[in-house]
């Protein structure tokens, strides 16, 4: 024990560990009326921590070949000690990972903590958002599975709808007119690392942002739900008489990590193949599509939305108005109310989105 | 006191899980990466006696590692390990000398694998090997 203070004692001389930790860790005060919502954030930071360590250990063994990628991760699977366990993890936390990210981005809305002072962080978050999804499009075709090769064939081509320069950015896309070992070349450099650098980039940036401006405030249990920021110069938005964040908080975060672990490992364990239809289990055959081929769950609404508009790019049209709706979402609603209850318009219209999506999602994988 | 013996149990509990979590990953994540068994086994090869003529040599996979067959201009079979025992390097077959020479730092060997001149300090190591209907067995 002394040992260890001693060292303490060496790196705090050095560096003043003990004011920072004093200062971060016990000084950094929340609002007494924090709630579990406010612990998405750091299960996602587990999951990208996650994803990161499972996907080196699976490029061990992966071959980023047209002619071995499919081998290369059936030997994973079947004869590397602990391969399925490894690869598992990576997919089902692909998974999980957009899930609990929608799970936080809908708490942000319904606590309405876009609002100003905290626009830059919707909007990063935002991005964050659609990184994920192409992390996962461009993942979900590197195991060069039928399933993969022909998801991957209809995602690229709903591109083409796009006017004028629609079918060259399809081509642009895939580095050729079809999807082939061009399209693996691309897609496995921006899957390993062109979209995670960007992402740990842009997840400082988030993290500044919340640490520069100060945590918001939770709109339930409390008279005043306005939001009082005045725009005349910053503030830093403390919580002078609030709850430290360690240990108070980090114990919630830590249960909240546990719990997720908890559902990710049930998946993992009792019922693996829950994302794999058998199309994943066939090697990719250029010539042969099979029949129902179908995106990921949270694909879905965007490929039912394609198919039900009697043009393509109207569909792609209405897709790019409801994202960049969401974008922009702090400066279009400036309202300074954040209890959900009390902006009666907002609740209308956030609800109808979200059943609106779970409706087309299932509508998408029935039709 | 009560209270402090109860904290001091919980926190071994608390340890005792952490504990058994951490062995919970690190032994897939190790035999993951360990080098598997089987891929360097201790396979007996096979090579024709033709595949060798007079004065030639010919390298191949023995046990995981590199090995060569030679036959002497007098016609003998010496079958050794082609790794240099100074730092590891493959040694070469010079054919108009009958010398082994690893390109590394100048060793050289005679055509048995002993020294002649260099940094290596050892001989190439001998493999067993026995001859049978035109077959040479190494191993
Ligand atoms: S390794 Fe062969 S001479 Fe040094």
């Amino acid at each position: 024990m002394t040992l260890l203070k001693r060292m303490y004692d060496w790196i705090d001389v050095r560096l003043g560990a003990r004011e920072l930790v004093d200062k971060e860790l016990f000084g950094y005060l929340l609002p007494r009326n924090i709630n579990v919502w406010y612990s998405m954030g750091s299960i996602l930071l587990f999951i990208f921590a996650f994803q990161v360590v499972t996907g080196i250990l699976l490029l061990i063994f992966y071959v980023p070949d047209s002619e071995k990628a499919f081998g290369s991760v059936t030997h994973i699977m079947n004869n590397v000690p602990f391969g399925w366990l490894i690869r598992m993890c990576h997919v089902v936390g692909s998974n999980m990972m957009v899930l609990v990210l929608l799970f936080h981005m809908i708490s942000v809305l319904f606590m309405g903590s876009y609002k100003r002072p905290r626009e830059l962080n919707w909007l990063t978050g935002f991005i964050i958002f659609n990184l994920v999804m192409g992390i996962s499009l461009t993942g979900y075709l590197l195991p060069w599975s039928q399933l993969s090769f022909w998801a991957t064939t209809v995602a690229t081509n709903s591109v083409g709808t796009i006017p004028v320069i629609g079918q060259y950015l399809v081509e642009f896309l895939r580095g050729g007119k079809l999807v082939g070992p061009a399209t693996l070349g691309r897609f496995y450099a921006l899957h390993v690392a062109v979209i995670p650098l960007t992402i740990a980039a842009l997840v400082g940036l988030h993290l500044f942002l919340l640490e520069r401006i100060g945590v918001s405030t939770p709109p339930f249990g409390l008279k005043d739900t306005k939001n009082n920021w005045q725009s005349d110069k910053f503030r830093y938005e403390g919580h002078p008489d609030g709850i430290p964040f360690f240990p108070n908080y980090a114990l919630q975060d830590m249960t909240s990590i546990a719990v997720y672990l908890a559902f990710f490992l049930a998946i993992v364990f009792f019922d693996p193949y829950l994302f794999f239809p058998k199309d994943a289990f066939i090697a990719a055959n250029p010539y042969q599509t099979p029949a129902h081929i179908k995106p990921e769950w949270y694909f879905l609404a965007n490929y039912q939305t394609l198919k039900i508009f009697p043009s393509e790019f109207l569909g792609l049209a209405v897709q790019g108005v409801a994202m960049t709706f969401l974008a922009l979402l702090p400066f279009i609603d400036r309202g300074n109310e954040r209890h959900p209850l009390k902006r009666p318009l907002f609740m209308a219209c956030s609800v109808g989105g979200i059943l609106l999506w779970i409706g087309l999602m299932i509508w998408g994988h029935y039709s | 006191m009560e209270n402090s013996s109860r904290r001091k149990f919980l926190g071994l509990c608390l340890g005792g899980v952490a504990a058994a979590a951490t062995g919970a990953v690190i032994y897939p994540v190790y035999q993951y990466l360990a080098p598997q068994a089987g891929s360097s086994s201790e396979k007996k090869v096979v090579i024709p006696e033709k595949d060798v003529p007079e004065g030639e040599a010919k390298f191949f996979e023995f046990a995981g590692a590199s090995a060569v067959l030679i036959r002497t201009r007098q016609g003998g079979l010496i079958a050794l390990s082609a790794v240099c025992t100074h730092l590891g390097c493959i040694v070469q077959w010079e054919k108009n000398k009958q010398e082994f020479l690893c390109p590394c730092h100048g060793g050289l060997y005679t055509a048995e694998g002993t020294v002649i001149s260099g940094p290596p300090p050892k001989p190439l190591a001998k493999l067993p090997f026995t001859v049978e209907n035109g077959n040479i067995t190494i191993g």
